[in-house]
């Protein structure tokens, strides 16, 4: 069978009201750290942008191509240990987000081959078992520190260590912001052509996809590769921040599904998905837990359990249509 | 496909976006104060990062109370009460100032022990920290607040790698799990020398930091002591049957069972023994869940016989006229008993206000000398034991355990010898 | 010997509260094609229906069983059309945020009202039952979680299989709008899968107690084990996911045996053996 030519499209002129609200949110992103300068707000927004990274990864195999995964806490995880250890061992952070991000993405083609096979909610339960299986093992490897886990060693201060001061997280911030558009930027470059209408078309209709010529399996195993590549670069973040791994900490089911639902809620299938999400996930979860949780009448719980029915119920698909539909009404009525 | 967008949709919308909004805009004004010079000092906060959600929720609850009772009466004083400080309503070095806690939430995950701790010390401006009950949480919330450098306080967590990591800004009033195994292994030696046999042991424990830590301390010791480890037996905390596991234990015929676990194992735990109608001749219990009230209550008989160790006791409390005070108090303000977790809690607070009112100031490096320098007399305290006084890994040498029994619905202690109520009923099924 | 068999009788055991967990929730998949990832928290839920009527009527938890059932298919139906109804048609996406929110919701809910403290009930009738056969111990609670387990699928799938309702399920199940061209009021029956799975949840909860404690997160373990069972036994078979629970706990239970800090893994990679030789699980179709 031969696989289909994809006729070139041409390139339509973007319109500028979409460059603007590019524009707009960069400025919002840029000029958050100067605002705020409460601790709390500031690690809110380390947190969403690190996550972000995680769910852009994880958009592209379960936004994209359809395939949704309970799982990647699992590429998390092997950015989170994996940095751990190397930068132990006396390499620079930013030297292991690479190799890493790759044994990451070996993973997950080693997961993918057997799992692919399976379609709909069979792929998305194998794939949550997967990640309770590592999750259960961890504990028991003693060169991953076991139960303990691992520490990350207190490097001196400056960008090449990501180390920064902790009175202040707006270098942090920034090292995250950047971070985040290099990803997003990859991750773009990696659905533009063939690849991301190839993934489209899988996901809409993979037994018509493959009738058609598609090469379903080395497409998905290729949409499993970078999206565990981006999420476990997110990990090697997120462990410099926290300068601490532990199974529970890197491998919990409340991860992957957090990973999961921000992309779902922002809107997956669309690059500004994950960045809405996990805003908005991440304010929830830390406001609550800071300030509601501590009279252990959980008002925290209900509240965002509430609201994450509420964005579902309103526009299933996400947060990002919701702004459209927003902007198309205000755009109308001026 | 997708249905047109009735009026209540929009409507849920707008209100969905304005709310989170509301609340970002709230809690983004909140601006943290700057602290004045000492002689304005009017309160006192310490930060107390410990698990008020989650599956320990009830032992945080409890330990949050024991500092707020100690907060309450420093503040405000209880009359009879015979501790230092406990009527001069606030400090008398520091224009009486008084004590506040603040509470923050780590869900019992050591992931949020730090970011609570960055809450606590940057936004809430607390000025000492006092938790984290599980040692895994406590292990990250004392390497935040190293780095921050302000003093971390903790009573509960007990295993002893966080005072041999070298913490400059980290104490511990406590014991360790060595300190606490100690107790079990003199114990054993006690039966020993009445030619009962008590050489072999099993472990039973949860995997995570706490079960992990505790097992290797039971074992080192056990090599020490010349006793062997029959069975090492670890199970997912989240199991929902530990029958096999004791069958396991069971078959290695051990004179004594170390048991690790938190307070919802701690229950299957009851029902296999229940199930298979098997008691190894002692049961030692180190914490966790043997401290929950509610758990205790619901095992009810099935509890019978077995021992459990101690930094404070309620039988030995009521020995100790202070500590009666106290736990009469605690059981009148929350309908609930004092436990070794909220009693040393309670302790760690005092000693906490000793120390700012010996340095009288609320400046972090003079805390900390001020902690380093303290030496607080047993009879000082509502617990038995020698005192609080820190070593130079910041570890209170005065640190006691005991070892007591649950007999007759009661806890009695039965080692040492010194402090026991009786003698331990060995083997634990004479007891049921 | 003997203890190998006592290790997989008890396997068996929490095995039939697997299957019991499992067969509500696969029944709710085969007709609306859903995945309800608060299943184990309505358990959680009947949990604690179970423990109100005991603390404020002094009811035995078996008595507790009906009340618990009725109560929890009501809360089922008034979740299908609150929060369900609205997505049937979106992405599998939304879906699962609905349910994923409903989770935490109901575990907000719980603790808000009955505090994080587990509860339990004290001395339950089955309780005082011990059974020894041949060196087995079998407790009452055991044998009455897998009488009820027992019970449960036989009447789901009798019901499914055997009766014009149920049959109509079915095919809501495998062609909705075909169904609807036939008469059958596809609405109506999505709403009584829910039921029904709320009934499931509500006999199982009531049985829990029995010899487990009652707190916001006692749902959570059996939740994933039902989802493992359910796409074990193959996703829409009733007969699938009892098998799959009994053996998922027998893995268990054995595993505990040797080894002991192996039981999930154990059951998880058994899971994923079958899925790899038989990927629709083991009574699933296609």
């Amino acid at each position: 069978m031969t696989a289909v030519d994809v006729v070139a499209v041409p390139a339509k002129r973007v319109p500028w009201h979409r460059y603007a609200g590019m524009a707009a949110v960069a400025a919002l992103l840029i000029a958050y750290p100067l605002v705020v300068k409460t601790s709390f707000l500031q690690t809110i927004g380390v947190l969403a942008l690190t996550m972000a990274i995680a769910s852009t990864g994880w958009n592209i195999l379960g936004g994209y191509a359809g395939q949704i995964s309970f799982g990647h806490a699992v590429f998390f995880g092997t950015g989170m240990y994996g940095t751990t250890l190397l930068v132990s061992d006396g390499w620079s952070p930013w030297l292991t987000m690479l190799p890493i991000a790759l044994l990451a993405a070996g993973l997950g083609v080693l997961i993918g081959l057997p799992t692919f096979r399976l379609r709909g909610h069979y792929f998305s339960i194998a794939t949550l078992a997967i990640g309770m299986m590592v999750m259960s093992i961890l504990p028991n490897i003693p060169a991953l520190g076991a139960t303990d886990g691992l520490s990350v060693p207190l490097l001196d201060n400056g960008f090449w260590n990501i180390t920064f001061s902790l009175r202040d997280k707006t270098e942090y911030y920034y090292t995250a912001l950047g971070l985040f558009a290099v990803a997003t930027v990859a991750a773009w470059l990696f659905l533009r052509g063939k690849i991301g209408s190839y993934l489209e078309a899988i996901r809409d209709d993979d037994l018509a996809a493959a009738a058609v010529g598609v090469p379903v399996r080395r497409y998905k195993l290729y949409a499993v590769a970078m999206s565990a590549g981006l999420t476990s670069i997110a990990g090697s973040y997120h462990v410099m921040v926290v300068l601490f791994v532990d199974p529970s900490s890197s491998s919990d089911l409340s991860l992957s599904t957090a990973i999961a639902l921000i992309a779902v809620v922002g809107g997956a299938g669309s690059m500004w998905g994950p960045l809405l999400g996990a805003w908005l996930v991440i304010a929830l979860q830390e406001y609550t837990r800071t300030y509601l949780s501590t009279t252990g009448r959980t008002i925290d719980l209900m509240l965002f359990g509430a609201l994450i029915i509420l964005v579902a119920v309103v526009d299933p698909r996400g947060l990002v249509n919701l702004i459209k539909r927003g902007y198309r009404r205000f755009a109308r009525r001026s | 496909m997708f249905k047109r967008v009735s009026a209540t949709r929009r409507k849920g919308r707008t209100l969905a976006v304005v709310a989170v909004s509301a609340m970002l805009a709230v809690s983004g004004c909140s601006s943290p104060d700057a602290s004045g010079p000492d002689s304005d000092v009017t309160e006192i906060r310490i930060g107390t990062p410990l698990p008020l959600s989650g599956p320990n929720a009830p032992l945080g609850k409890d330990a949050l109370q024991g500092a707020q009772l100690a907060a309450d009466i420093l503040n405000k004083g209880l009359p009879g009460l015979k501790l230092p400080l406990a009527n001069d309503k606030g400090l008398p070095n520091l224009n009486h100032a008084k004590f506040k806690i603040v509470p923050a939430d780590t869900q019992g995950k050591p992931e949020n022990g730090a970011s609570a701790v960055n809450h606590l010390v940057n936004d809430e401006n607390v000025h000492v920290l006092a938790g984290a009950l599980e040692s895994g949480v406590t292990k990250t919330a004392a390497q935040q607040a190293e780095r921050l450098a302000v003093p971390f306080v903790t009573s509960i967590s007990s295993s002893p790698a966080l005072t041999q990591q070298g913490l400059k800004w980290f104490f511990r009033t406590g014991p360790t799990d060595v300190t606490y195994a100690q107790s079990f292994f003199g114990l054993l030696d006690e039966q020993k020398k009445k030619n009962l046999p008590a050489d072999k042991i099993a472990v039973l424990y949860m995997n995570n930091t706490f079960g992990t830590d505790a097992s290797k301390v039971a074992k080192s010791l056990a090599d020490s002591n010349n006793k062997t480890i029959v069975a090492d037996v670890p199970f997912d905390p989240a199991a929902t049957d530990l029958t096999s596991q004791l069958q396991q234990v069971r078959a290695a015929e051990p004179d004594a069972l170390f048991v690790v676990a938190y307070p919802p194992t701690a229950t299957l735990f009851i029902n296999a023994t229940q199930q298979l109608d098997y008691v190894p001749p002692a049961v030692m219990a180190f914490g966790a869940g043997f401290i929950d009230a509610g758990f205790i209550k619901s095992a009810g008989d099935g509890l019978e016989g077995m021992s459990r160790r101690v930094a404070w006791s309620e039988d030995l409390g009521n020995r100790n006229p202070a500590a009666k005070a106290v736990s009469d108090e605690y059981k009148k303000r929350y309908d609930a008993p004092l436990t070794e977790n909220s009693a040393r809690v309670f302790t760690t607070i005092m000693a906490l206000a000793q120390a700012i009112n010996n340095a009288r100031s609320v400046d972090p490096d003079q805390i900390r000398a001020a902690l380093t320098a303290l030496d607080i007399p047993g009879r000082d305290t509502i617990m038995p034991w020698d005192g609080i006084k820190f070593d130079d890994q910041h570890q209170n040498t005065g640190a006691r355990a005991v070892v007591e029994q649950r007999l007759d619905g009661a806890w009695k202690v039965v080692y040492p010898k010194d402090v026991a109520a009786q003698e331990i009923v060995w083997p634990a099924s004479d007891a049921r | 010997m003997i203890d190998f068999l006592q290790a997989l009788t008890n396997g068996a055991f929490i095995g039939a509260v697997f299957a019991l967990a499992a067969v509500g929730l696969t029944l709710v998949f085969g007709v609306t094609n859903m995945i309800n990832f608060a299943h184990g928290d309505l358990i959680m839920v009947a949990m604690y229906v179970g423990f109100v009527c005991w603390s404020l009527a002094g009811l035995d938890p078996l008595v507790a069983i009906p009340i618990a059932a009725v109560t929890l298919a009501l809360v089922a139906v008034l979740v299908y059309a609150g929060i369900i109804r609205p997505v049937l048609g979106s992405s599998q996406l939304a879906q699962m945020v609905v349910t994923f929110g409903l989770l935490t919701f109901l575990r907000g809910v719980v603790q808000f009202a009955f505090t994080a403290t587990p509860r339990r009930i004290d001395d339950p009738l089955v309780s005082r039952i011990r059974v020894v056969v041949g060196g087995v111990a079998v407790t009452g609670p055991q044998l009455v979680s897998a009488a009820g387990a027992l019970l449960a699928t036989v009447a789901l799938a009798w019901f499914v299989h055997r009766t014009e309702t149920g049959r109509a399920l079915q095919a809501v199940g495998e062609d909705a709008a075909g169904a609807s061209l036939m008469g059958i009021n596809a609405n109506r029956m999505y709403g009584l899968a829910w039921a029904l799975a709320g009934v499931s949840t509500g006999v199982a909860g009531a049985l829990l107690i029995n010899s487990f404690g009652i707190d916001p997160l006692a749902g959570a373990a059996f939740g994933i084990m039902s989802f493992i069972a359910v796409a074990l036994g193959g996703f829409g078979s009733v007969l699938g996911a009892a098998l799959a629970g009994l053996l998922l706990g027998m893995v268990q239970g054995v595993v505990g045996l040797y080894f002991s800090g192996y039981t999930l893994t154990a059951a998880l990679g058994i899971y994923l053996l079958v899925l790899i030789v038989r990927p629709q699980g083991l009574r699933g179709s296609r």
